[in-house]
Formats: C-alpha cells, sequence, structure tokens
C-alpha cells in the first residue's frame, strides 16, 4: 500500500517536473512574457485609476481594494488556465494520443500531474510581477496567515475545478478534431468569466447570477476575493464545499464524456 | 497458452462523405452523409509465446488498424481480442504495462527533452527496478549505440538516431509483448541492420512475443519465422516464411537499359524475358538455377546495354500472385 502510493507520488512527481524543462528548451519566452505582463498591468491599474477619479467607492469597494483585487487576480491568472484542449487537440492531430494512452497509468492523474506542474512554474515566473507590483502599483500582500491559508485552498480547489471542466471541453476535441476555435473561445471566456478584470460584487445581480452559474470564477475571483479581502474568511469553510461540490459534479460529467469520446479516436493513416 | 488470440475481428470506420462544391458542404453541415470502410474484416489468429510474425500488406491493406486494436487504444467493432490473457481495450491500463510498441512514423519521446530525461520518466511510469534500469541502460548504451545521444534533444536527432532511441524506450520494461509498426521505414541499409540485430538479439533472447509490420521483405526474412498477409482488410496468407522465400524469394530481376531498341534476345535456362519496351528490357531469374552474372553475361554478349540494375520482388507483385493462386497448391 505504501510501496503503491511512493511510486504513484515518484511518477506522478516526475511528471509534474517534466513541464518546466519543456518550458526551459524555450527561455526567450520568459522575456517576452515578462515585458507583455508588465505592459498589461500597467495598462489594467491606469484604467481602474481613471475609474476612481470621480467617485471614493464603487459597490462598497475602494480605490485600493479594487487594485490589489486586480493586481492579483492578474498575478494568479495561471491558476485558471489549463491547456487541456490544445493539449488534446495536438495529441490528436498529429496522432500521438495513442502513446498516451498505451502508458501503465491513469492517463486524467498523469494530465493533472502536468497541468499542476504548469500552474507553479508558471506561478514562479509571475514572481518578478509581484516585485513590480508592489514597487510600480504600491500592491500590499496581506499577512494574516490565516487568510493565506484560506486562500490557498481556495485556489486548488479552484485549479482543480478549472481541471475537470476542461477536460470536459478538450473531450470535444475527438469528435470535431479541430481546436482552434474552441480553444480561443475558451480563453476569451476565461477572462471575462473568471473575473480576472471585474471584481464579481460591482456586477449587476443579473450577471453575477451567471458568472457563478459556470465554473469559471470558481479558480479566480472566488480565491482571489478572500486574499485581496473583498470576501470575509467566515465565509471560507462555505466557499471551499462549494467548490468540492464543483469538482465532483465536473468529475464524474469529464469521466464518463471520456470515457465514450475516447472510442472515437481514429488515428489517422492506415 | 498463445499470447495473442485474435477472433474474427473487425474495425469498419464511419467516413464523413464529402460532397464537392459549396452546396455540398452545405448539405453536409446539415445532414451529413457517412460511408462505411472496412479497414480489418473477420480476421482470426493465435501466436504463442516467444513467436515472432511478420504482418505485412501494403499500404492500406489494415495492418496499423490490427496493430491499433491490439494494443487497445482502438476498439474492434466486432469480433474479440486476448493479449496475455486480458481485452486490451477493456483493461488498456494494465495491458499497457506488459506490452511495448514502436510507431516508426511518430515518436513517443518527447520532443524537446534529452533523450535520457524521456527514458527516466519512461522507467518510472512502467516501474522499472533503479538497479535494473542502470543495467538496461548500460546495455542499450552498447547495443543501439546510444552514448552519444542520451543528453541530446529528440529533436536534434537524424531519422536513425531517433528509431534507436524509441527502440530503447519501448523495450526498457522488457514487455512480454512487442508491436512494431513500420520500425525500418525510411531507414538507411547500414542503419536497418543495425537494428533489425538488436530486435532479434533482444527480444529472442528475452523469449517476447513479437508482431511486426513492414513493407521491407529483408526485414521479415531476417527475423521471422513466420508471417501473415493481409489485403483489403482479410487475410490471404498466414504460414511459415519459407513458404514465401521459396516461391518468391528465389527471384530477382535485371533491368537493362539499352543502346538501341531490342525486340527480341536469347536469355540463359532459368531466366525469361519479362518485358522489352522502348530502349529497357526486364529479365527475370531464378537464383538456384542461375545467377545475375550468367544473366547479365548473357545479354551483354548479344547487345549494347547503358546500365542495368537488380532488384528483389516487390510486396505488392507477391500478393499479386497470391491473388492469381500463386500459393494455392503450396499451401493448402
Amino acid at each position: 500500500m505504501i510501496s503503491t502510493a511512493r511510486r504513484h507520488l515518484s511518477v506522478y512527481g516526475a511528471l509534474f517536473g517534466m513541464i518546466p524543462k519543456l518550458f526551459m528548451a524555450y527561455q526567450i519566452w520568459f522575456w517576452v512574457g515578462l515585458v507583455l505582463n508588465v505592459i498589461s498591468m500597467a495598462i489594467l491599474v491606469f484604467f481602474w485609476r481613471a475609474i476612481y477619479a470621480d467617485t471614493a467607492t464603487i459597490s462598497g469597494l475602494g480605490q485600493n481594494q479594487t487594485i490589489t483585487y486586480i493586481l492579483l487576480a492578474f498575478i494568479f491568472m495561471p491558476l485558471t488556465s489549463n491547456d487541456l484542449v490544445w493539449e488534446f487537440g495536438g495529441n490528436l492531430r498529429e496522432g500521438l494520443m495513442i502513446h498516451h494512452l498505451l502508458r501503465p497509468i491513469n492517463f486524467q492523474g498523469m494530465n493533472y500531474a502536468q497541468m499542476l506542474g504548469g500552474l507553479v512554474m508558471n506561478l514562479v515566473l509571475n514572481v518578478p510581477m509581484v516585485f513590480v507590483a508592489i514597487l510600480a502599483f504600491g500592491l500590499r500582500l496581506p499577512t494574516d496567515p490565516l487568510t493565506w491559508l484560506a486562500f490557498i485552498v481556495s485556489a486548488m480547489l479552484g485549479f482543480t475545478v478549472m481541471f475537470f471542466f476542461n477536460w470536459f471541453l478538450a473531450c470535444f476535441t475527438f469528435y470535431t478534431t479541430e481546436i482552434w476555435g474552441l480553444g480561443v473561445l475558451i480563453q476569451g471566456m476565461t477572462i471575462f468569466l473568471s473575473g480576472a478584470l471585474v471584481p464579481l460584487v460591482m456586477m449587476p445581480e443579473w450577471m453575477r447570477t451567471v458568472v457563478l452559474s459556470v465554473p469559471f470564477a470558481q479558480a479566480l475571483a472566488v480565491p482571489v476575493g478572500l486574499l485581496a479581502g473583498i470576501t470575509p474568511l467566515t465565509n471560507a469553510p462555505r466557499i471551499w464545499l462549494v467548490q468540492i461540490l464543483w469538482i465532483i459534479g465536473l468529475w464524474i460529467a469529464s469521466t464518463l464524456f471520456f470515457r465514450v469520446a475516447v472510442r472515437k479516436i481514429t488515428v489517422q493513416g492506415g | 497458452m498463445s499470447v495473442i488470440e485474435v477472433k474474427q475481428l473487425t474495425k469498419v470506420f464511419k467516413i464523413p462523405k464529402k460532397e464537392p462544391g459549396f452546396g455540398g458542404a452545405v448539405r453536409g453541415l446539415f445532414r451529413p452523409q457517412y460511408e462505411n470502410k472496412t479497414a480489418v474484416n473477420q480476421i482470426n489468429f493465435r501466436l504463442d509465446a516467444g513467436e515472432i510474425v511478420g504482418y505485412i500488406g501494403v499500404n492500406g491493406a489494415g495492418k496499423s488498424t490490427t496493430i491499433k486494436m491490439l494494443t487497445g487504444v482502438l476498439m474492434p467493432t466486432d469480433g474479440s481480442i486476448k493479449v496475455l490473457g486480458r481485452d486490451p481495450h477493456k483493461q488498456r491500463v494494465d495491458n499497457a504495462r506488459d506490452i511495448g510498441v514502436v510507431f516508426g512514423q511518430r515518436t513517443q519521446l518527447w520532443w524537446d527533452l534529452a533523450l535520457i530525461e524521456s527514458l527516466n520518466l519512461i522507467a518510472k511510469m512502467y516501474d522499472v527496478h533503479p538497479v535494473k534500469y542502470r543495467l538496461m541502460l548500460d546495455q542499450f548504451s552498447r547495443t543501439l549505440e546510444l552514448d552519444q545521444l542520451l543528453k541530446t534533444p529528440v529533436r536534434n536527432m537524424s531519422l536513425g538516431q531517433k528509431m534507436r532511441s524509441e527502440l530503447a524506450a519501448a523495450l526498457i520494461h522488457e514487455p512480454k509483448v512487442v508491436y512494431l509498426d513500420e520500425p525500418t521505414i525510411g531507414l538507411d541499409l547500414l542503419v536497418k541492420e543495425r537494428i533489425r540485430d538488436f530486435i532479434k538479439a533482444e527480444c529472442i533472447s528475452k523469449g517476447m512475443t513479437v508482431i511486426l509490420t513492414t513493407h521491407d521483405l529483408g526485414d521479415i526474412e531476417e527475423l521471422c519465422q513466420r508471417v501473415i498477409i493481409i489485403d483489403n482488410g482479410r487475410i490471404i496468407y498466414d504460414g511459415p516464411i519459407d513458404t514465401i522465400k521459396k516461391r518468391f524469394g528465389k527471384f530477382r530481376e535485371i533491368t537493362f537499359e539499352t543502346v538501341e531498341q531490342i525486340k527480341t534476345l536469347d536469355v540463359p535456362e532459368g531466366a525469361e524475358l519479362l518485358s522489352t519496351d522502348d530502349h529497357k528490357v526486364q529479365v527475370r531469374f531464378d537464383r538456384t538455377l542461375s545467377s545475375a552474372s550468367k544473366v547479365a553475361g548473357a545479354v551483354m554478349n548479344q547487345i549494347e546495354v547503358r546500365d542495368f540494375s537488380l532488384s528483389e520482388p516487390e510486396l505488392s507483385d507477391i500478393v499479386k500472385q497470391i491473388y492469381n493462386g500463386a500459393l494455392d497448391v503450396e499451401a493448402r
């Protein structure tokens, strides 16, 4: 039992470590990404400062609180992104899916380990952005360990919600083999519906209902709300519970869909 | 007990029918038409432990489809497969532990990583004991000359280097069953030779059961005692390689390019004139009755020859001849 667990840990640990190694094959992207991120962050901050020029609070949020939320959401954006649709689509197109399916380990577990590796790498790569945010835009990070605890638990749950949600969507690529449209659609929806651009409390009631009825916000607006101090900490247990329910539902749906979709595999070539 | 047992295996692909023109494209959007293509049609065979079987056929005959169903990634439309007593599609993960696969046209290695990184990860996934892994790595470094390659990213490798790496990746966990799908495709003679030697040494010494698909009759002759020939999804021959070799392997063809147009030609015994065409003359001879030098000498005595080339019979010719009843007497 323990040896099996250790073996699993070792395999998934290795898969987890694969992503940074792959990324490092193309180091130039680190510098390009950094410059682009600084520019985008500056645009967001100036935009919100302009909005707050004539008013002290919007929906009960002051300028500092909103900008703290926006900066944190920017820094933790990698929580929402996982590239399963591109991954599946690319693998199917190039006929590599068969090799992945022929590994003697759980295919979903293998992908989760790799996406988690990608998340950690992207967050580490975002560390310079934290310094930019603190030095240039006056970001003040919370110091209360309980806030961080509530955030980290919620962030990991939210990331997992998005993993299963994207897994579900990625299964469509077995049918379409076309991925560009689906991939871009998901990217666009993620930016708007995750709450990266506007705090949820500022949305009109109906819009908030729509946003909370799809899973995107679970990975960003919900955990970052805790970290930015917009959501009171006492709400944390209820938030975790909701996220766990999302995970269970999407896990069942995505696993069932995959089981059916994988039968569609028609690997190109005689 | 047989290691692989295939019964009435069938795979039908549903392919969307594309109608020509814009109107057709729009119609296809609302009412897609499908056409059924039977890639594999009710085939049966059994393999015993340690057998190395050549599975051959022309392009599109159904070879790869069969292999993919045997590995478990493709679901059969009908019929059954047992590999080591398991249903490979239903028990895909368990089955994967005991098999090794090389698809000659695709790579299972991580493109951007050094080979050693890929091998480390694969060894972990297949639960190869670290001591055993070191041993295997040492051994492969020698037999496949991987020493220089271990630190090279796969994307920087030549085709031959890639194939050697693929073989290492497929066999590092010492699988009981190995599927090699065109492992020598596109390789030069020297590399082919080395890969055949490796497969022979590795698979035979460890008693692996191997299915090898290829277009290259050389591969088959070197490695297999038994061949299964498939055409249009059906098995048209399943038996010892010797029968094929005896019937087809003894013939060679010489093509002469001549200075003048030739209508008739005398050829020595054991040879026959296949065709004379413009400035080209084709002669087939039986190696057991004549030789290349005899035939070429006889022809060159009669006419001026600009160039000539010697070739083995093509697989497609063999298939054609089997259809024409070439094996009816011998095989049955």
